[in-house]
């Protein structure tokens, strides 16, 4: 099927590594369905995740859907969102460590207002972010986690397909980094993240997530969200720290850079 | 006279604008710019930066005294903007502008950008057309959204 074989022409860049690993094949079948994940055949069987696809703005208050669901926090961490809110409210932590060019990490790395591409390759599942220049590898080989991950922004993640479903679950993701809409609102080293991604229509994909937390949530924190494919856009570089005039200090205080010869 | 004019915004499209604005932050807070206060600037283009994680307008505004001060207002990147009918060329240095912002509330000579009205009186809107059908809509898809 042609929109099968443009996920292959779509990783056009990788076709090199793809003639690599299938040299490679005759000694080692590392490309062969199983559990070292599909082949280059099977992934062309696999739903079109091709080219490069951008978070659906969605509308005040959330829309059809109502509001987003927010995290239902444990006392401990409910108190640690209080007490930044009550630095804030005092005019301290003014911005989060993004504005020094930091990258947010999971979750909201996948939040952004840049687009994403999804490279489908034999073993792996490559998700290109604009955003920060970051990347995430989505291991398909049937690989389990690390016992005891290291603490990464972006995680461990390992997937698997439910039908037409891509099933990614993420580990290891560093507690230093936020949840969400405030830096106050924290998480711990046990948090875990499954996505959902599904294509509903022919440019379009739905993401389900669910973040479970046994220490910093009393409950799953559930949340849908709409991709849309945009056929003729390229991801494009992204050098956060090319002029980067915002700041925030180790104080919290934030401010802009104005000097310019 | 002044050339430079304050005032509260309140037509629908401004708000439609903020909410575009707003959405649409890469990597920062915008509690530095005072987002309730339209300011419009006239003045001379120094120089436009098409970088990230902003682009950024230089420009030469005369002040009441008709001294001229140079102001900088952040814009949006160039991935979001070349996206949405900008380009590096869409300003250049000596262009006559006229600049819709927000300005910073600790005084200093800068803001963040809300139109430009170019030479040729054609008006470009920071949040792009495209976007703004969606972001007008918007508002929780800024990157620190409440959303997983």
């Amino acid at each position: 099927m042609a929109s099968h074989r443009s996920i292959v022409l779509s990783v056009v860049g990788l076709v090199a590594l793809g003639a690599a690993a299938a040299g490679s094949a005759a000694t080692a079948p590392a490309t062969a369905a199983g559990a070292s994940g599909d082949s280059w055949a099977a992934i062309a069987k696999r739903p079109d995740f091709g080219g490069v696809w951008e978070l659906v703005f969605r509308p005040p208050g959330g829309g059809a859907g109502g509001p987003p669901e927010q995290p239902s926090f444990t006392p401990e961490y409910a108190a640690k969102l209080k007490a930044y809110e009550a630095e804030q409210a005092k005019g301290g932590h003014q911005d989060s460590p993004a504005a020094n060019c930091l990258p947010p990490g999971m979750p909201s790395i996948m939040n952004q207002p840049y687009p994403m591409e999804f490279l489908m390759t034999p073993g792996k599942i490559t998700v290109v972010i604009e955003a920060y220049s970051q990347m995430r590898r989505i291991f398909m080989d049937g690989r389990k986690h690390p016992e005891d991950p290291d603490l990464t922004f972006n995680g461990h993640s390992i997937g698997h397909w439910e039908g037409d479903t891509l099933v990614v679950d993420t580990v290891g993701i560093t507690p230093d980094n936020a949840l969400g809409s405030s830096w106050g609102m924290k998480h711990s080293d046990r948090m875990r993240i499954e996505e959902r991604f599904r294509i509903t229509a022919p440019d379009t994909m739905e993401v389900r997530t669910t973040i479970t937390d046994p220490i910093a949530l009393t409950k799953p924190w559930n949340s849908t969200k709409t991709l849309a494919r945009h056929r003729d856009w390229d991801i494009a570089e992204y050098v956060c720290e090319q002029n980067n005039r915002n700041f925030v200090n180790d104080e919290g205080k934030a401010g802009i850079i104005l000097n310019h010869q | 006279m002044s050339t430079m004019i304050s005032r509260v915004a309140g037509a629908a499209l401004i708000a439609a604008m903020i909410a575009a604005s707003a959405s649409a932050v890469a990597h920062h807070s915008y509690s530095m710019f005072d987002m309730k206060t339209t300011r419009t600037l006239v003045g001379t283009v120094k120089q436009f930066e098409w970088t990230n994680p902003h682009s950024w307008l230089w420009v030469y505004v005369p002040n009441d005294q008709g001294e001229m001060e140079q102001w900088g207002i952040e814009g949006m990147s160039p991935n979001f903007l070349g996206r949405r009918g900008w380009s590096k060329n869409t300003l250049r240095p000596g262009d006559k502008i006229t600049l819709e912002i927000h300005p910073l509330r600790n005084g200093e000579k800068g803001g963040t950008f809300l139109t430009v009205t170019l030479p040729d009186g054609k008006v470009m809107k920071m949040s792009g057309e495209a976007l703004r059908a969606d972001a007008a809509k918007a508002d929780d898809a800024r990157p620190d959204a409440p959303r997983p």
